[in-house]
């Protein structure tokens, strides 16, 4: 007993670094060698992809794009397949950025599977209206003009000149709003100037650290559903039937949050057993 | 291709730079932390100015639809013969009409700029009044709408609907509903501190904190989970441009610079400064 005590104690006090080696490779080994756990869709994962697909097709949806690289690996498989759920239906889709960064990520994202896989005409079936900076300031000017605060597309184009663009002038003429957001100004924003004052639906995609941050909203019916980081955005390629980044990443999510769980309690079991130790002595 | 190639390199090398602070503070990660630093601000300044400040400001003070030869153009022209891309030749096509009401924004934006010079530094205090009541204005409403009434809406819940079942480990159930009611009230309580927390009082309050801290340990759950969905992200790529159309990119930055701070560490042995972690 003496002997596993000791030892727990040693491994309770081990270089922070080697912990960083482990993680890591409880990271990378899963990515070589896939599991191939099973993903099931939580309810509001689930939640999201319903109200989607209730929509009727055609249905004019805003999805905006409040994320940039750092979170890339999180959101960015959330938006491919959304876009990829809302072009099935043939969902006309605007796309709109609080985040600088996020255009080029949205750009990236139309490209791939408005224009590649879905060999759709950008302004016809897809439009980059892109980044403008203000925060919320800026939600409030899509709310009651979007044309005030677009004249102009990402790509230059004036926006009377987009034909998707026709009959569009405010918030409340869209059908749906989908944010991809890694926090601020994102969903929450959302929220409470477009949403919550214009009865338009939402869903949300963000990631995970901002969850418990939103997930009131989603239990009180101000937001239709999330889809809740990465894990979230395996759930939704499970749903639509096409994997991707977020479902490749499942295995290596799930063996590493496990390690991380044992030195949790190595750590702990490690505490009690020097505390006991030190009370004795 | 050059550029993909080129492109993923530094993105190898960047991810390993900021990888080694994990060994110990060093050259490399000091090189992509001064980096990053230095191309997020030329990016979000760019951006800015050209999604915002050069169509939707200039833009609305010298459009092209109102081009004329006065005064007010002259200056544009003037602006011009400096920089003919921000004033490009007969106006700003970006779809406005001339609206002068903008010079007040345009003024408020030069006065933040005057914070730089010392002397004239108070100008930015005129900016910044009106952001921060522009900012208090638009969020006490959006809060009180969402925050307050909405979430207060969203716990008003039936506990005696016969409809719901009794338990549920997903969605409305009695039990569910029940622990909603409790949670918020003793959580509203918690912070209530006009009466001391003693005696029943104490002890309902101290259920408030059992909440929270449920809270908080699935906010520190979800963040580690955030964290490592990163670490997925970095490892995928590193993965991609280790084969061999990116000439073994991640195979040869990594021993490169796994030699370097080796070589560093045996030069520094002996001195007991650099050594610290």
């Amino acid at each position: 007993m003496k002997y596993i005590s000791d030892l727990i104690l040693k491994m309770s006090s081990v270089d922070r670094r080697w912990i960083f080696l482990v993680i890591a490779l409880s990271v990378i080994l899963p990515l070589y060698f896939p599991l191939g756990l099973p993903i099931r869709p939580t309810p509001t994962t689930q939640q999201v992809y319903d109200t989607i697909d209730a929509l009727p097709h055609g249905s004019k949806i805003l999805v905006s794009c409040e994320y940039g690289p750092s979170t890339k690996p999180e959101i960015h498989p959330m938006v491919l397949s959304v876009l990829r759920h809302l072009f099935k239906y043939e969902h006309k889709v605007y796309v709109t950025c609080l985040w600088p960064d996020g255009q080029f990520l949205a750009s990236e994202a139309l490209d791939l599977v408005g224009r590649d896989e879905y060999e759709l005409t950008y302004g016809e079936d897809y439009v980059l209206l892109g980044f403008r900076p203000g925060n919320e300031a800026v939600v409030k000017g899509i709310v009651s003009d979007i044309r005030k605060l677009y004249t102009i597309d990402a790509k230059g184009t004036k926006v009377t000149e987009i034909p998707m663009m026709n009959g569009v002038n405010r918030f409340e003429d869209f059908d749906f709003l989908f944010s991809a957001s890694a926090g601020y100004p994102g969903t929450i924003e959302w929220v409470q100037y477009a949403a919550d004052p214009t009865n338009v639906p939402m869903s949300t995609g963000t990631t995970s650290i901002q969850v418990n941050e939103v997930m009131p909203y989603v239990a009180a019916g101000q937001v239709q559903g999330i889809l809740a980081g990465m894990p979230g955005a395996a759930e939704y390629e499970a749903l639509i039937g096409v994997p991707g980044i977020g479902t490749s990443g499942m295995d290596a999510q799930s063996i590493a949050h496990l390690v991380i769980v044992l030195f949790i309690v190595l750590g702990n079991v490690g505490y009690l057993i020097e505390r006991n130790r030190s009370k004795k002595y | 291709m050059f550029g993909e190639i080129f492109g993923a390199w530094v993105a190898v090398f960047l991810t390993f730079a900021i990888f080694s602070f994990l060994y110990k503070d060093n050259p490399f990660y000091k090189i992509a932390e001064h980096i990053f630093v230095g191309v997020s601000a030329g990016y979000w300044t760019s951006m800015f100015f050209w999604t915002q400040i050069q169509p939707n400001l200039f833009g609305r003070l010298w459009p092209s639809a109102q081009y004329s030869d006065g005064f007010w153009y002259g200056i544009y022209n003037f602006f011009g013969m400096i920089s003919s891309s921000i004033f490009p030749e007969g106006g700003i096509d970006k779809g406005h009409d001339m609206h002068l009401t903008y010079l007040i924004p345009f003024a408020l934006g030069i006065m933040m700029l005057l914070s730089l010079f010392k002397k004239l530094s108070w100008f930015a205090r005129w900016g910044i009044a009106y952001t921060v009541g522009m900012a208090a204005g638009l969020r006490a409403y959006g809060y009180l709408n969402s925050n307050v009434l909405g979430q207060i809406r969203g716990t008003i819940i039936p506990l005696a609907d016969p409809d719901l079942p009794m338990f549920s480990l997903l969605g409305a159930s009695h039990f569910n509903n029940l622990i909603i009611l409790v949670g918020t009230v003793t959580g509203l309580l918690y912070f209530f501190f006009s009466k001391e927390h003693k005696g029943n009082f104490g002890k309902v309050t101290r259920v408030g904190i059992y909440f929270l801290m449920i809270s908080f340990g699935a906010s520190f759950g979800f963040a580690v989970m955030g964290r490592i969905s990163l670490l997925i992200g970095r490892f995928v790529e590193l993965i991609t441009y280790s084969s061999a159309q990116y000439h073994h990119a991640t195979l040869w930055v990594l021993v490169i610079m796994v030699g370097l701070l080796g070589y560093s560490a045996y030069n520094d042995k002996d001195n007991p400064e650099t050594e610290r972690s």
